[in-house]
Order: C-alpha cells, then sequence, then structure tokens
C-alpha cells in the first residue's frame, strides 16, 4: 500500500485511466468539477478553521497551495507546512494529488513530499473535500502509521519523542 | 447480533445507534405552529455530497438510505470502490440504488424555480471562464457604476411615478443573495408565504438584514434603482437609515439596490454617495425653480446651493452597516475591500436560501487570503 501510494507515475497513470471513463462530456465535466472546487473554496473560508487553510495558486481553480500548522500538543506544534494540492478532471470521483512542498520529515511522507495516506488512495471517497484532507494530514502528523513508513529512520526515531522533536526542529525548513 | 461486517446479511439486523434507539417520537405539529429552518441546515439536507449541489434525480441508497444526485453516484460507483460513498456500506451495483421521486418532488415544491436556478449558474459559470482578469472584472464593474449613476441623473424625473418593487419582480431565483430588509418588507408580505412555502422564502422573521448608511431625504415612495450588471451573480439589497445615526424626520428613505455581487463595498458606498449627491442636487433645483426660476441658472454650473459637486463625491461619505441576526449593527464585517458577495456570505441569516450554491468562484477568488474576514463570530 506504501508502495502504490508512492509512485507519482503510477498515480498519473490511474488518473490517465480514469479520465477515459469520466471524460466523455469533455468540457461539461470539467465544468461540474469547477463547481465543486468553487463550493469548497467557499466553504473552507467560510469555515475559519484554525491550523489549515488553502487556496487556488492563480488563475487556476485545478491546482491549490494548502498549508497546515502542526497540531498543538505534538512535536509538529509550532511548524507550517505548505502543500499542493492538484485536482484530476476525475474529481471528486479520484482523489487530488496531494504532496508536501515543505519538506517534512515524518514516518509517512518520503523525500519527495509524497504522502502515504488510505483515504487519498484505495479509500478515498467522493464525499472527501480539501478541507478533509487537510484535517486528515495534520492528524497524520501527530500520529504516523509506523507500521508501513516511508522514511525508515524517521518511523524508529518516532519513538523517542524528545529526539524526533529535536531532529524534527532542527531540519525545519520553511 | 450482525457483526458490522455482514451489513448485507439480507435477514434485517438493524444497527441502530444508540439515538436511534431510545429517541422518542416526534409529535406531529397540527396547529399553527411555525418552525423557522436556517438555509443553512436545509441546505445541508438538500445538497448532493458528491456535487455539493441541491440533489437532482435523486437515488437514495437502500441499505443505509443516503441520497445522492443520480448521474453523482452512478458515476462514483463506476469509478471508485463498491461502497456508499458517505457510510461506505458496500453497493454492489445500481441496484443497491433506488430512485427518490418523492424527495425530488419535496426539492421542487421548495425551489419551484429550480429550472431559471441552474440556467443562471451555467450562464455565470460560463462569464467566469471567459473572464480570468479580475482586475478587469472590479474596473468594469466601477466603470459600469459610473455610467449608471450618471446616466439616472437624466431620467432621475421619472422616479417617482415607478414602483418601488421593480427591481424584486425577477422572481424566486434561488441564487441572488437577496437580503431582505427586517422592517418593511415583512409586514406586507408574511403570512401569505408562510404557509406554502416558508422556509425557502427570506422573508422569515428573523431573517433581517440591512445595511444602514445616512441616509437622505424623507421621500415616501422610494424610487428604485435599478443596477444591471449583465447575467453574473446578482444581489439585492434594501438600505435604510441607520436607526441610531440619522434622524428619521428628515433621512427615511428606503432604497433598493441589485447589484453585482462581485461589486465591492467600496464601489456600494461609492455609488449611493454619488445617488445621494444627484438627488439633493436635483431637490435643491427643484426647489429653486419653485421659489422664484432665475436662482436655479446659476446652479447649473456648480452643482449649487444645497447640491453637491459630484466631483467631490466619495465613498467616504458614508458608511454602510450590516444588521446581524440579534438585530445589532456591525460595522466590522463590511469592509472597504470586500465583495458584497463575501459579505453577505458572512451574515448567513441574511441571505437567501441557498445563495452559497450559486456563487461564484470570482468573488472568491477577488478575496485573497491575507484578507479573509477576523473571526468576529457574528455569522453563527
Amino acid at each position: 500500500m506504501a508502495s502504490q501510494n508512492m509512485d507519482p507515475a503510477a498515480a498519473a497513470a490511474s488518473t490517465t485511466a480514469a479520465l477515459k471513463g469520466g471524460e466523455a462530456g469533455g468540457s461539461a465535466a470539467r465544468g461540474s468539477v469547477s463547481k465543486r472546487l468553487q463550493q469548497e473554496l467557499m466553504t473552507l473560508m467560510m469555515s475559519g478553521d484554525k491550523g489549515i487553510s488553502a487556496f487556488p495558486e492563480s488563475d487556476n481553480l485545478f491546482k491549490w497551495i494548502g498549508t497546515i500548522d502542526g497540531a498543538q500538543g505534538t512535536v509538529y506544534e509550532g511548524l507550517r507546512y505548505k502543500l499542493s494540492l492538484e485536482f484530476p478532471s476525475g474529481y471528486p470521483y479520484k482523489a487530488p494529488r496531494v504532496k508536501f512542498i515543505t519538506p517534512c520529515y515524518h514516518p509517512n511522507v518520503d523525500e519527495q513530499g509524497f504522502i502515504c495516506l488510505d483515504i487519498l488512495k484505495e479509500k478515498w471517497s467522493a464525499l472527501y473535500d480539501v478541507r478533509s484532507i487537510l484535517l486528515s494530514i495534520q492528524s497524520l502528523l501527530g500520529e504516523p502509521n509506523n507500521e508501513s513508513p516511508m522514511n525508515a529512520g524517521a518511523a524508529e526515531l518516532w519513538e523517542n519523542q524528545e529526539a524526533f522533536r529535536a531532529h524534527l526542529h532542527a531540519t525545519y525548513k520553511s | 447480533m450482525a457483526t458490522p461486517v455482514n451489513a448485507q446479511n439480507p435477514s434485517k439486523t438493524w444497527e441502530l445507534s444508540l439515538y436511534e434507539l431510545h429517541r422518542t417520537p416526534q409529535e406531529a405539529i397540527m396547529d399553527g405552529t411555525e418552525i423557522a429552518v436556517s438555509p443553512r441546515s436545509l441546505h445541508s439536507e438538500l445538497m448532493c455530497p458528491i456535487c455539493l449541489d441541491m440533489l437532482k434525480n435523486t437515488m437514495t441508497t437502500k441499505e443505509c438510505l443516503h441520497r445522492f444526485c443520480s448521474e453523482c453516484i452512478v458515476t462514483a460507483l463506476r469509478s471508485g470502490n463498491k461502497e456508499c460513498p458517505t457510510c461506505r456500506k458496500k453497493l454492489v451495483s445500481k441496484r443497491s440504488l433506488r430512485p427518490d421521486p418523492n424527495f425530488d418532488a419535496l426539492i421542487s415544491k421548495i425551489y419551484p424555480s429550480r429550472d431559471e436556478y441552474e440556467a443562471h449558474q451555467d450562464r455565470v459559470l460560463e462569464r467566469l471562464s471567459r473572464m480570468h482578469n479580475k482586475q478587469a472584472l472590479s474596473s468594469s464593474i466601477e466603470e459600469g457604476l459610473k455610467m449608471q449613476a450618471l446616466h439616472r441623473a437624466q431620467r432621475v424625473r421619472k422616479q417617482q411615478q415607478e414602483s418601488d418593487n421593480t427591481t424584486f419582480s425577477g422572481g424566486e431565483d434561488n441564487c441572488d443573495a437577496r437580503s431582505h430588509d427586517s422592517a418593511a418588507p415583512r409586514t406586507s408580505h408574511p403570512s401569505s408565504h408562510a404557509t406554502e412555502a416558508g422556509p425557502s422564502r427570506n422573508k422569515r422573521p428573523r431573517a433581517s438584514d440591512e445595511s444602514c448608511p445616512e441616509m437622505d431625504r424623507g421621500s415616501p415612495t422610494p424610487p428604485p434603482s435599478h443596477q444591471h450588471e449583465g447575467p453574473g451573480s446578482e444581489i439585492e439589497l434594501v438600505f435604510r437609515p441607520h436607526p441610531h445615526l440619522v434622524n428619521t424626520q428628515e433621512y427615511s428613505q428606503t432604497r433598493y439596490v441589485k447589484t453585482t455581487a462581485n461589486a465591492t463595498v467600496d464601489h456600494l458606498s461609492k455609488y449611493l454617495a454619488l445617488r445621494i449627491a444627484l438627488e439633493e442636487r436635483q431637490a435643491s433645483r427643484q426647489a429653486d425653480r419653485a421659489a422664484g426660476g432665475d436662482a436655479a441658472a446659476g446652479d447649473e454650473a456648480g452643482g449649487g446651493g444645497g447640491g453637491v459637486n459630484l466631483q467631490d463625491v466619495s465613498e467616504k461619505q458614508y458608511t454602510i452597516y450590516i444588521t446581524t441576526s440579534g438585530g445589532q449593527f456591525s460595522v466590522s464585517g463590511v469592509r472597504a475591500g470586500y465583495s458584497l458577495w463575501f459579505v453577505l456570505e458572512k451574515y448567513p441569516r441574511v441571505q437567501r436560501l441557498l445563495c452559497n450554491t450559486a456563487l461564484l468562484p470570482s468573488s472568491l477568488l477577488c478575496v485573497s487570503d491575507a484578507q479573509r474576514l477576523p473571526d468576529t463570530g457574528a455569522g453563527e
């Protein structure tokens, strides 16, 4: 599961496959995706969630930049992470591609910023949205799944929270 | 009892939550009691969780009773896991779904003008995809406002004959953030609407809103202000003089303004300032004319006695307030740079039902992240 989450080429391939099914409508499909993304953007801006935010990168509604603040009481407290979210035209039936822009030292995040999180892969549901993704990643930060680490070193070090925190903060670059 | 895994078990074993097991039946309401349903909660009931739009050709899952648009759930089943998107219960195929025409009928009762609403939304989307440059957008709006204000000067004489409600005649379009003033329109409507389409209208008692600039002279029939900004998302606003700050003996005019949701508070202030200035000038001319003719001639150049020089009109002259649900007046949510749409969104009680489904990215995109409203809590 880790491996299929990681490989960007595989992810791209699966999206392309999805497009064959979903893109029969062409621009109409794209329109409905924009519509949903606009709804999400609005909800997100109105919700006033603490510690997460997201906004389209430019005029392109299909690529957003999100930020996550490390949750209080975790070793990530006080650190802020940027992520990129790219929405396939099969969204929301297909998960967006989400990766860290800010380097993130974490058992389930690799050096390129790819995230091992089931809801971004086989557990994706059309009901998830940007908000739930960001909240999930935020909680993943504090509660890694050390069973299937992408970063084995981080998974080992996690046992020792003090050392983890020290290493994390020493290597953090915003 | 069935284990959670074999929920498919055909011999029905209901997995009821504690709440479901213990809740008491609700008494049917047989008297005239009215229950207010907030637009937001109604919206969440009628919304498809996949497209976030209003349910269309509703399909309900047979097992777990979750609702989706037919198109949405069929696509979801085709492209994803064979499970309910809401609760992950197994959905083998389309046969695990049933159409829900009753629900469709319910929606069309509440929103009789849905087609209109959708057509409107399509137009807006199309327009937006053409219009990427938000700078161009806001400047064109400003231009439009100026032009209209000038144009109005020429026909201002007709004002008195026009009915005050013309801008509200445009059907029950679900998507415009129409805000109704708490006092005047309510008294004229409430009972007649409450019976049939109660929650879908914004004339409910608590849906009070108004923005209150200090306003002008006390003409009993308010001249309508038509503001057609093309097919974009439009908002209808009611302006009344601030009850505490403005002497109602002098200024009691209610104004109805219909404008694009993309206009900012600044645009609106400036527009109001222009209108008021124009009307004052007009009034002073008429007064002069009535008083004795020739004096008016002198006014033509400079805007004259009681009149105002249009060059001096500024958006700083008037402050716009919004009434919150508690009847308070808030100025904090109404800042110069905010688009009207954004302001109204912050005050959900004051807007028309479902207006958030209709709106519009570009107004949103005009608001940069840094401008997000501070958490005033006024919206809740």
